[in-house]
């Protein structure tokens, strides 16, 4: 018998692409998220970043390294959905018209940033170092907050609140990122002082250009072709995957370029050509690969060790949020309550926070070998009690719509 | 065992109250904010009262009391600047008009207070359909037989209440042919409609006490009537209109009918008896939907008028009653409104004809609001 003859039956193990893994990680992490929601009656969110933790290459290993680089595409299109939203749905015209908004935003992110970095100086970490931790606590994971809001159909003051300070945090941390990689080339045996300025120059200014022409260009097509909602939900999902393509072609910042689309595309809408955005189940997919990914991405090795640091962290930031909500709660008319909880629902990080601290890592592995261990434990404190604290203040601000599980 | 003392109060004397919109600034749909605005209104320490609704969509602005409907005016604008500023402040918009265009009835949420948890228990889904947006209009009366009369009067008019504030041509999100489609709304409940035919006010506290009696209401707001007394004020109160869009309309309406309501009492021009309603639910059928180009029939003469040009009849037959309480130039307004068949509903509709958007028609209501231009 000739081996050749059985050539049409498959070689074993079976040689499976990635598609198989993408496939076995959203099915498990749908599948976790929908036994964790209706059995344990909590957020799905939980089960997806569970599943990918337990896949991850930290733990099983069946979705390893490789597989998360190839999906960093998929995680890139999902934020950028996510941000995009952020940036329509946040509306800078309110901080004109209640000034004490941003007074809180720039003194929340100041104050976070100023804990964080005592925190981290006072172990005896390199101000470099320090500072890098400072503005990763700054960020507030849009992929969260933006889940959770819609996932619960939330509406009221906390939620707008949250959605504004939400995508003010992204800014900051994505330009205080900006800095201190600038910051990097001195940190250098050869300091060089040019790409310093530049490189932060390019990234800020690139980023906001790039989304300043394709805003212009989105409000150019809807106001030739109306606001029919399927046609302007198609190019708004073709926009911002150029929009992704291109920063990340230009290695301009994805999250800033994408959060800036959004802003920019609502603040020049001056005519109301955009109709509101329903993403819905079509977008889950992305959402439920994103969780799933940023999962897979924690790093849980030496947490013992890290373990300390992180929770100094965990708790600085916290603080650092906590004050200026409460202090400057009743000059922005908001009861204390609900003060209260729109402080704990600006605690997650997840998503971005990862996306951050690896290109850190890319650009300066010895950096990330000081501060990596812990500040990935702290994400992933912050990821799951994030997503359990947004909830939990949401629901209690009686924000959630009633049948919203 | 009643407790229906029918208060005293200036006869003529006229008192607004208006329900009004909460809006999001991004889709421009209703959203919650009451409980905030309210809040912060109070703290603020704003001109006149306002109040929680049914729903945390909606809030309700109640002026004084006032002899001159111009006084209402000053009073309504002030309580208004005060609304947009607060409204700003929170990242909302506040509009006039007598429904949302196309909110989700479901979406809505019962505002956290004993009495609408109860009414929310008792009417189910009507609860939340009832996130509608009405004008009420309180005239003062001597006493409670008066106030019974004026009451039954007054009814022949109510079409034209209904066709001047008519501001409910969308609902959920469809444009229904009518130009008042709230009332439709205010109907479903089962003690919506009129008031008895009784013209003692001994005689309607004695059907009060059987009702009550009976266990079918417990205190007069269980009534939804078009026109119902109310004693503890002292006055009637006018329930048909649509909460017009700009204070300056819902003051110009209260003059109309406090001018209506001195004819009425002055003149005594008809006799209360059963027969009056004969085409009261045809003609209140016939200003929802048609507004000012809808047929009324006469409850004496059973003409048949258009009820715009009867309007700019009754303006004209009111002159004298509108000089003595300085509302002239409200009549005149009226009186052109129906003459050029132009109410809220037809301008909601020329809006959406120009946008093809019931949001963008949603922003220009809270601008038109806003009184800012």
């Amino acid at each position: 018998m000739d081996a050749a003859e059985f050539s049409f039956l498959p070689g074993w193990p079976l040689p499976l692409g990635p598609i198989a893994w993408v496939a076995v990680l959203l099915l498990a992490a749908l599948l976790a998220g929908e036994a964790l929601q209706r059995w344990v009656g909590l957020s799905r969110v939980l089960g997806y970043l569970a599943v990918g933790a337990v896949l991850g290459p930290s733990a099983l290993g069946l979705v390893d390294a490789g597989a998360i680089g190839h999906l960093r595409v998929v995680a890139d299109i999902a934020i950028g959905l996510l941000l995009f939203e952020l940036g329509q749905r946040a509306d800078f015209g309110w901080l004109r018209r209640n000034p004490v908004l941003l007074v809180k935003s720039v003194a929340e992110a100041l104050l976070t940033f100023g804990a964080v970095f005592a925190v981290m100086s006072l172990v005896g970490l390199r101000p470099i170092a320090a500072a890098a931790a400072g503005v990763l606590a700054v960020a507030t994971s849009p992929a969260m907050v933006m889940t959770m809001i819609k996932d619960l159909r939330a509406q009221g003051q906390v939620t707008e609140r949250l959605t504004l300070l939400t995508a003010l945090n992204t800014a900051y941390a994505v330009v205080g990122m900006a800095l201190v990689m600038g910051a990097l080339h001195l940190d250098r045996e050869q300091p060089a002082l040019a790409p310093m300025v530049l490189q932060p120059l390019y990234l800020i200014a690139g980023s906001a250009l790039l989304a300043a022409a394709l805003a212009h260009g989105t409000l150019y097509l809807f106001g030739l072709f109306g606001r029919r909602p399927a046609f302007q939900f198609a190019i708004t999902v073709g926009i911002v995957l150029i929009a992704v393509a291109l920063a990340s072609a230009l290695k301009l910042s994805v999250p800033l370029t994408l959060l800036a689309l959004g802003v920019i595309s609502r603040v020049f809408d001056r005519e109301r050509h955009f109709v509101p955005l329903r993403f819905g189940e079509s977008a889950m997919l992305f959402v439920v690969l994103l969780f799933a990914l940023a999962g897979a991405s924690l790093q849980f090795s030496g947490w013992l060790d890290a373990l300390p640091l992180a929770l100094g962290f965990v708790l600085a930031r916290f603080v650092g949020k906590l004050a200026p909500v409460m202090l400057l709660a009743q000059p922005s008319h908001l009861g204390p309550r609900k003060a209260w909880l729109l402080a704990l629902a600006l605690t997650p990080m997840s998503a971005l926070a990862l996306l951050m601290l690896g290109d850190l890592t890319r650009a300066s592995p010895q950096l990330a070998a000081e501060i990596g261990a812990s500040l990935y434990l702290a994400i992933a404190i912050l990821a799951f009690a994030g997503a359990l604290a947004v909830e939990y203040a949401l629901r209690r601000a009686g924000e959630a719509a009633e049948d919203s599980r | 065992m009643s407790t229906l003392e029918f208060a005293q109060s200036r006869v003529l004397t006229i008192g607004i109250e208006l329900e009004l919109q909460i809006i999001d600034r991004r889709d421009c749909d209703l959203t919650r904010g009451a409980e905030e605005l309210i809040r912060l209104l109070e703290r603020s320490g704003h001109p006149g009262d306002v109040k929680p609704e049914i729903t945390d969509s909606m809030i309700e602005i109640s002026t004084g009391i006032h002899e001159r409907y111009d006084t209402a005016l000053q009073e309504l604008r002030g309580i208004r600047d005060a609304l947009v500023v607060g409204a700003d402040k929170l990242n909302l918009l506040v509009a006039g008009g007598g429904a949302h265009p196309f909110q989700q009835w479901a979406e809505r949420r019962i505002y956290d207070k004993a009495r609408f948890r109860q009414l929310s228990q008792l009417y189910g889904y009507l609860a939340k359909q009832f996130t509608i947006f009405g004008q009420h209009v309180h005239i003062g009366c001597s006493e409670g037989d008066s106030a019974m009369y004026l009451l039954h009067a007054m009814s022949r008019y109510v079409p034209h209440f209904i066709a001047l504030a008519a501001s409910s041509p969308f609902h959920q999100g469809i444009d229904t042919a009518f130009d008042s489609s709230r009332l439709n709304s205010v109907f479903a409940f089962p003690l919506a409609g009129r008031a008895p035919v009784v013209d003692r006010w001994e005689t309607f506290v004695a059907y009060f006490d059987k009702m009550r009696a009976a266990r079918i209401v417990e205190s007069m707001k269980d009534f939804y009537w078009d026109i119902r007394p109310k004693p503890e004020f002292g006055t009637i109160e006018i329930r048909v209109f649509d909460t017009p869009l700009t204070v300056d309309k819902a003051a110009v309406l209260a003059g109309y009918a406090q001018t209506l309501a001195r004819y009425l009492l002055i003149e005594r021009p008809v006799t209360v008896s059963e027969d009056m309603y004969l085409p009261y639910t045809y003609n209140r059928f016939q200003a929802c939907r048609f507004g000012f180009n809808g047929l009324m029939i006469d409850p004496l003469t059973h003409e048949h008028l258009v009820i715009g040009d009867d309007i700019v009849a009754t303006c004209a037959q009111l002159a004298v009653h509108a000089d003595e309480l300085d509302a002239a130039p409200a009549l005149q307004q009226v009186a052109a409104w129906a003459a050029a068949r132009a109410n809220d509903a037809h301008w909601a509709r020329q809006r959406y004809a120009d946008s093809q958007s019931l949001g963008d028609l949603m922003w220009q209501q809270s601008l038109l609001w806003s009184g800012r231009p």
